[in-house]
This record gives C-alpha cells, structure tokens and sequence, in this order.
C-alpha cells in the first residue's frame, strides 16, 4: 500500500541550500553587488538569483517534497524525479551566475551560457512542478492548502519561463523570441513579485497554516478563513503575471501596477499575520520551541517589509528604500522562517530515520534532544541583528556598514548550519542511545531503505492467520 | 485443484477462483495453506469458492478477518460449497491509506489512549510503546489530532493492521491497531 515516506533527497536540497545562502552572504560581505553595484548590473542579479534560487527555492523544494506528501496523504509522485530536479537546478544555477559574472567582466565565458542556465533551471523547475502536482492529483476533495500550492507552483513556472527569456534577451539573443524579446526591463519588478510574493512567499503562508498548527498543537484555521488571503493574494498575482507579459502586446505595466500588486500582496499579509496570531493564542503547547520563537523577528519583519514596500513605492521614495524593504521581506521573512522552521524539520526527519524503527524496543530520545537547547538562538540573534543592521544600512545607503552586517548574518548562518550538521551526527545525544553506525543518518541523504516501503506493497502475509488452526479442527 | 474461471461478462471482475479441497483431505494433507495461497492470489473484487467434505467453521472467521463475507451452501453427501466474497475491495471512502477492511470484525480494544494533545512524532511513539505492551490480535484504540502518516509505514513494518479516518467534523482522528504478532525485536 503506497504510502508517505522519508524523501531521499531532501537533506541535499536543504545542503545546497545552506551552501548558496552562505555563498551569497559571503559576497555581499565582500562588497559585491548592491549597495557598491547598481540594483540592475548583473553583480547584483548574481547575488539574488543565489538567494532566491539557490537558498531560498531549494530549501522550499527539499520541504516541498517531504510535506506535501504527508500533507496530502499521499506517496510522493515520480520520486525517482528528485535528484535530476536537483541537479538541473544547481547545473542551471552555476551557469546563470557564470553568464552574469561574465557580464560583469570577471570571467570569460561564452554568454550562450546564460541562457542554457535558464532553460537548465526552467527545466529543473517544471519537474518540481510535475512531481508536486501529480501528488496533489490524487487529491479527492478541493483543499485550500492544496490551492495554495498550486497557486504558488503557477507562479514559479511563470517566473521561470520570464527568467529563461531574461537570459536569452541578456546573453543578446533575444531577437529570437519574437515579441518575447522585449519583455527586459519592463517585466523585471514583475518577474521578482512573482517568485518571492507568488512562488515563495504564497507557498509560505499555505504551508505555515498547516506546519504550525501541526507545531503548536492548535486548532487547524478553517479554509474560509484561507479564502480571503487567497483572494488578495491571487488578485494580486495574477495582476504581477499581466504586468510580466504586457511587453509583449507593447503595454507597459509601470509603477503604478508594480505599487498596486505590493498593495494586495499587504492585504493578504494582513490576513495570513491575523490567522497565524490566532494560531499562536489558541496553541496547546505552551512553551514554543527553537523553530517558532525564531519565526517570530521573521514574521515582525515580514509586517515592517510589506507594510513598508507599498508605501516606499507608492511615495516613490528612493532606491535605497525599496531595497531595504525587499531586503528585510527576503532575509528577515523568507530566509529567517526557512532557517527557523529547518530547526524543527531537520531534526524530525533526522529521528524518524533513526529513532522511528527502534520505538518500544530500547531508550531513543525525544526530538527536540537532537538540537542543542540554546546555542541556536544565539546564531539566530546573529542572523536577525545583521539583516536588521543590514537594511538600515540600504536605506542610508551605507555600503560599509551593509557588509558589517551581512559578516553578522553570515556568522549566524553558519552557526545554524553547524547545528544541522550536529543533528545528522545525532551530536547532542547520549552515545549509548545512538544507533549502531551502520544504522545512523547519513549527512546528506536519507537511506534507501525507507523508500522501498513507499512504493511497494506492505507484506501480504497478516500474521495472526498463522496462528489460526486448520479449518478441519 | 484451484480452477479459475473466466471474467464475469458483466462487471469485468474475474469470476470467483474455485479451490476443491477434498483431494488434499482425502490424500491426508492440511489444506489451510493451500486455501491462504489461493486467497493471497485473488484479483481485486474477486471472490473463492471453497468446496470441502465438511462445513468449514473455523475457516469462517480466519476469512472474515481477512475482509471475506461468507455464503455457504450444503451439496448432498456431506460436502459444502462456501462462496467467500470481498466485503470491501477498496477501504471506504476517507479512511487512511492502508486501512484493513476486516476491521470491522475487530474486538473490543484492550487499550484506548487518547493522543490529541501531543505533537508528531509523539502520538507514534506512544503507540509503538503500547502495542508492545498488547498480545497478537488484541486491539488498540487511539485519539490523535491528526492523521498520522508516519506511523503507518512502521505499523506496516512490524506487521500490525490499522484502520483510522476522521471523526464527521473532521477535528479528531480515531485509529484501531490490531496487533500483528510479528516482528518484535526487529524493525
């Protein structure tokens, strides 16, 4: 009997994650790309397509595909699609950047390359995509959490295909696409709302309803109360999928549509922050763990951010604004929910693999003993200190004191890397309740073992029928 | 001595596999394996006719707890034809992926745990504790506040049977355990 199991891959894709992220810090560090470059110049673009593909998009995927499976009740579909989804994001990731670096004139590299990292990630973007859909397929009845993920997956597929006509354009191709080719620079704000508002950022809220509930022990919210998010949001996207494609007919969408969008984007922020308050009032676990104290400064970064996005533009404050309200909506909401929700996700995955098949048959420790207690929070002081320094620094436009901040960010991220590496280690646990060595997870992948289970049938044999006596007696 | 027989022209079902158990018993030999492995072959849907000199009792509830209703019939001469049929191919609408359809025929449940207030993987732990406190064949019962999908896949591997689904309101989630009697000490 198909049912969910551990994915396989899922610790990869939350590695290569780690990786980017603190990649992408350690070049901001370095002074490369905005504030010392323009928001525009390909440095720039380097550093946020390593945040928003590289950390933030696999380490979505990687959970994507261990919970919504478990969400859905569902075995995962085309399993075996994982890996080569990996590395046609991370082939196609490596060659977009080195197309920009090229750009940037610190390398030289064909710039055909830019474009083949496009459709390399287009491509790893819509098996993701194809994996995710099929396992909502089986799906019987209409569920909003299901809406949600399929919302944000439109979004990502319209990202990704504006994302491998930017390349082409840029690699100075673009005469090939036809009308296509004059979606540069009208599209840009539109093809970023649609891949951290859409594809990030929708995806999220829909998950973060069922996640925390799932943490909290609280009363799941209804799916009307989802319906009016979902409203705005999907009001507001579909508005930012308009404003990418209107080049194409000659329109251009323009600040105006860019402000509206962000506006909406607000409202349904304004909805999701009401309903995860609830949440944390009506839970039944009392004392919050690592993973929903860290979400916290997320969320309050989340409520400055877009609440200060609209109005930055609308009020046409300067660049540096807008940055920094983009800024603290991507590292202090984004990337600090991820990190902090990985507290809890990677050590849960990390005991159902070793602890789960040894229940009632000896000692095993509970979850939250795989994580240290307190250290965490310290790299997480770090982290929301430098992206909370380091967005007060884009609106001064202070280039010194952005990399000051993002060597804080980076000192956290690693930190908080080293404890996921001690969780896999099974680090913090007695070593006379760890398992065997040959029996311990492996660093960056769960064992095979517990894929077979998924896919085949449960043994035939019921074993009470052995015992029953012959029907002669 | 099973005989199967062509596809019913009106539903596509294969029609019922028919086991004749006499000649085993006649040549002295146990047919309860013979009967298991023929039952283990069925297609979806499809039912077995057993045919035995005598009328097979015990045999009744071995197949009711594997989801066979039974309707049997004498033939003269002390021989019984039992038509044994699925009761339910597929487990009903809404409960969890896996479920045993004989649950139905289930005891009473020796223990009843309620687990709605404690967070994954909690509620497993519990009950892995508990069933290996339980005999083969007895029954569990568990509250939980949510479906608990990780738990199935090792039920499946220490060979316990399962049955849960929501309650109507869908806030609750019930599940039935019947232990297995296999597989301790190992996983």
């Amino acid at each position: 009997m198909p049912m969910p199991s551990l994915s396989r891959w899922t610790m990869s894709y939350f590695a290569a994650a780690l990786g980017c992220l603190l990649a992408a810090e350690g070049l901001a560090m370095l002074g490369i790309g905005y504030p010392a470059a323009g928001m525009s110049e390909p440095a720039t673009l380097m550093l946020v397509h390593l945040v928003a593909i590289g950390w933030l998009s696999l380490a979505m995927a990687g959970a994507l595909l261990q919970f919504v499976p478990v969400l859905a009740a569902r075995p995962l579909a085309s399993p075996y699609l994982a890996l080569p989804t990996l590395m046609s994001l991370v082939a196609g990731l490596l060659l977009l950047c080195a197309g920009f670096a090229t750009l940037a004139g610190w390398a030289d590299v064909p710039l055909g390359l830019l474009p083949l990292g496009g459709l390399s990630l287009l491509g790893g973007l819509l098996l993701l995509v194809v994996m995710l859909c099929r396992t909502l397929a089986g799906l019987r009845r209409l569920d909003p959490f299901a809406g949600i993920i399929r919302g944000g997956l439109a979004c990502l597929a319209l990202t990704a295909l504006g994302g491998a006509a930017f390349s082409t354009i840029l690699s100075g191709r673009g005469g090939a696409l036809g009308a296509f080719g004059t979606l540069l620079p009208g599209g840009l704000p539109f093809h970023a709302l649609l891949g951290f508002g859409g594809w990030l950022g929708l995806i999220a809220f829909g998950v973060s309803y069922r996640l925390f509930a799932m943490f909290m022990i609280a009363p799941e919210p209804s799916g009307g109360r989802m319906n009016l998010l979902v409203t705005a949001a999907g009001m507001g996207l579909v508005l930012a999928a308009a404003g990418l494609g209107a080049p194409t007919v000659g329109l251009d969408g323009g600040s105006g549509l860019v402000a509206t969008v962000s506006l909406l984007l607000a409202l349904a922020t304004g909805f999701y922050g009401r309903d995860m308050l609830t949440l944390y009032r009506s839970r039944r676990r009392k004392a919050l763990e690592v993973n929903m104290l860290a979400s916290l400064p997320a969320f309050a970064a989340l409520g400055f951010g877009i609440g200060a996005l609209p109005i930055a533009l609308i009020a046409g404050a300067g660049e540096g604004f807008v940055a920094a309200a983009s800024f603290l909506l991507v590292f202090g909401w984004l990337g600090g929910l991820t990190l902090a929700q990985l507290t809890k996700i990677v050590p849960f995955l990390t005991w159902l693999e070793a602890y789960a098949p040894r229940i009632g048959k000896g000692p095993a420790p509970r979850v939250g003993e795989l994580l240290a207690a307190r250290r965490p929070l310290v790299w997480f002081a770090l982290y929301y200190g430098g992206t909370v320094l380091g967005s007060g620094a884009l609106a001064c436009g202070a280039t010194l004191g952005f990399r000051l901040a993002m060597t804080l960010a980076l000192a956290g991220t690693a930190g908080i890397a080293a404890e996921f590496v001690r969780v896999r280690r099974l680090s913090q646990v007695k070593a006379a309740d760890r398992p065997p060595p040959h029996e311990r997870p492996r660093l960056l992948l769960a064992r095979a073992d517990e894929r077979s289970l998924s896919h085949d049938d449960p043994p035939r044999t019921q074993p009470h029928i052995r015992h029953a006596r012959s029907p002669r007696c | 001595m099973t005989t199967p027989r062509g596809p019913n022209p009106t539903s596509g079902t294969p029609g019922p596999l028919d086991v004749d158990v006499r000649p085993l018993l006649r040549a002295g030999d146990d047919p309860f394996q013979a009967i298991m492995e023929a039952t283990s072959e069925l297609a979806a849907g499809q039912s077995l006719r057993l045919i035995a000199p005598f009328r097979p009792v015990p045999l009744l509830s071995v197949m009711a707890n594997r989801g066979f209703a039974a309707s049997e019939s004498a033939l003269g001469d002390g021989d019984w034809e039992v038509l044994f049929s699925p009761v339910a191919a597929e487990p009903e609408e809404g409960l969890a992926l896996g479920s045993s359809p004989a649950a139905i025929f289930w005891g009473e449940p020796a223990m009843e745990l309620d687990l709605s207030n404690l967070d994954p993987p909690e509620p497993m732990v519990r009950i892995l504790e508990a069933l290996e406190e339980l005999r083969p064949g007895e029954v569990l019962f568990a509250l939980l506040a949510r479906e608990p999908v990780f738990l199935f896949r090792e039920l499946a591997k220490r060979q316990h049977e399962w049955a849960g689904n929501f309650d109507s309101a869908g806030i609750v989630y019930r599940l039935l355990v019947r232990h297995g009697g296999g597989a301790r000490g190992h996983g």
